[in-house]
């Protein structure tokens, strides 16, 4: 099947600003990053709206797209519900927040936001999780989708953090984040890759050089180094925010050209 | 809900390509798009026990039909009155979900108008009691259409000629295919799943698989 390019964008992007987000969230129960709150859930509302509209580009009809609220299927309809939520989630957040809320109020939204990165990120590969498509028909799919997400969107945060210059125990708490989502990077993916055959098939190259060691063990490495050397934080979050996104878009294009159907009787491909 | 659908006996189909043909006539099908392909399965087997046929395809018309659950418009949908799966054109946004999800790809695109199309089964015709271009065009008298719950409807008589061994749907993936084959041992082992390698030739899946 061919590469869906407009997808890989939607879910790597959306992804990465959902748990950008989330990572604002759960700053609510630290209150570390003051500084880098309000510029994270910016970013996050903005990375999660463009990798929408990249989305829609894959659409011959978009003119039509209105059609789907008469017919809530899961699916693509999941998804776009589940972005919108999270949009609005990040900027009642936002709102919270920068009108000096209350602790509670705030850890309250933070909670959700995390809640949302997650079902939303997992939701965006569990669309593909077809019996017509014997690679995709498993559940370690929208894992990997997952895993992808977090590593993308605590490598951001880092970066956020790096460029706000946040003190040392806001960028170690930072690099710590990172490290937790490039473990999910790195174990979540991988079940997929054994599970579909890709870590040993014609996708080899790219699912050990692209999906793990650019999307999990670069992340990885820079947060572990970054819990130590707060002096760097900057080049490390910028090695990390570029690893996890190859990770991600990597993942996403062996997701395509993997596709195995069933049967493809007409020989069409999409 | 009716079940209606067509039911091939490959016993007598010949091969002959005319069902694709007919199907392109009537319903204006473009240059290398396709509502019904005629594949050819083996020669699969060891000399004297060969196998070897032609397999006309076409939407199978699920009862459980992926491509209507997964569509988020309802552009490809079940018409109440006839159960035959159906997309309607002017609600198809062209996310091609319902091409993925088809277990038999047996989806087309129509590069004119940016959507995707499959067989109708003819409902232009049927409303008016007439049967679909490709069963009134069969010359080996393969074909037959009609609901399967009828015992008066023609694909339900021709069924009932055979024992259940003899009648085959293509491998079933939780979608519940109606389109029904039938093939005796006459022919030779009937082919569960077959993979295209190029045009119109098949070949069979390794039975380990």
């Amino acid at each position: 099947m061919e590469i869906q390019w407009s997808l890989v964008l939607f879910t790597a992007l959306s992804g990465a600003g959902a748990w950008l987000v989330a990572c604002a969230g759960i700053d609510a129960f630290k209150g570390l990053a003051r500084k880098t709150v309000v510029p994270a859930i910016v970013v996050g509302i903005a990375l999660i709206v463009i990798g929408g509209l990249a989305s829609a580009t894959h659409l011959s009809h978009v003119d039509r797209i209105m059609a789907v609220l008469a017919h809530p299927a899961p699916g693509i309809f999941l998804e776009a519900l589940l972005l919108g939520i999270d949009v609005v989630v990040a900027v009642v957040f936002l709102l919270l927040y920068r009108r000096g809320a209350s602790a509670g109020a705030c850890k309250a939204l933070g909670a959700v936001a995390v809640a949302m990165a997650a079902v939303f990120s997992f939701s965006c590969g569990s669309s593909y999780m077809m019996a017509s498509q014997l690679a995709w028909n498993t559940p370690a799919l929208p894992l990997g989708y997952l895993g992808g997400a977090m590593a993308s969107g605590a490598a951001c945060w880092y970066l956020l953090c790096a460029v706000r210059k946040e003190d040392d125990a806001a960028l170690i708490w930072a690099a710590q984040l990172t490290v937790a989502g490039a473990l999910a990077a790195v174990v979540l993916p991988a079940v997929w890759g054994f599970a579909s055959g890709v870590a040993a098939g014609d996708g080899a190259v790219l699912f050990w050089v692209g999906v793990m060691a650019c999307g999990g063990i670069a992340p990885l490495a820079c947060g572990l180094v970054g819990m130590k050397k707060t002096a760097s934080a900057l080049p490390l979050a910028v090695v990390a925010v570029v690893g996890a996104f190859i990770g991600s878009v990597a993942y996403r294009v062996l997701m395509w050209t993997a596709s195995v159907a069933l049967m493809s009787l007409f020989g069409v491909g999409i | 809900m009716a079940r209606n659908c067509i039911v091939v006996n490959l016993d007598r189909c010949t091969g002959c390509f005319g069902c694709e043909v007919a199907c392109k006539m009537e319903n204006g099908v473009a240059l290398g798009e396709r509502w019904s392909k005629v594949l050819t399965v083996g020669p699969v087997g060891e000399y004297p026990n060969m196998t070897r046929y032609a397999l006309p395809t076409m939407c199978q018309q699920c009862e459980s039909a992926p491509c209507v659950s997964v569509c988020p418009t309802g552009a490809s949908y079940r018409d109440e009155k006839t159960g035959i799966v159906l997309v309607d054109k002017e609600k198809c946004i062209g996310c091609k979900y319902c091409m993925m999800a088809c277990p038999y790809g047996v989806r087309s695109w129509n590069t004119a108008e940016r959507c995707v199309e499959k067989c109708t089964l003819c409902g232009h015709l049927t409303s008016q009691d007439k049967v679909p271009a490709c069963v009134k065009s069969c010359a080996a008298g393969a074909r037959f259409y009609g609901d399967l719950d009828d015992p008066s409807s023609a694909a339900a008589q021709e069924l009932a000629k055979y024992d259940d061994a003899d009648i085959h749907t293509l491998q079933d993936a939780g979608n519940n295919p109606a389109t029904r084959y039938i093939m005796t041992s006459m022919i030779g082992q009937w082919q569960e799943r077959v993979e295209p390698k190029g045009h119109p030739h098949t070949a069979a899946y390794p039975m380990a698989e």
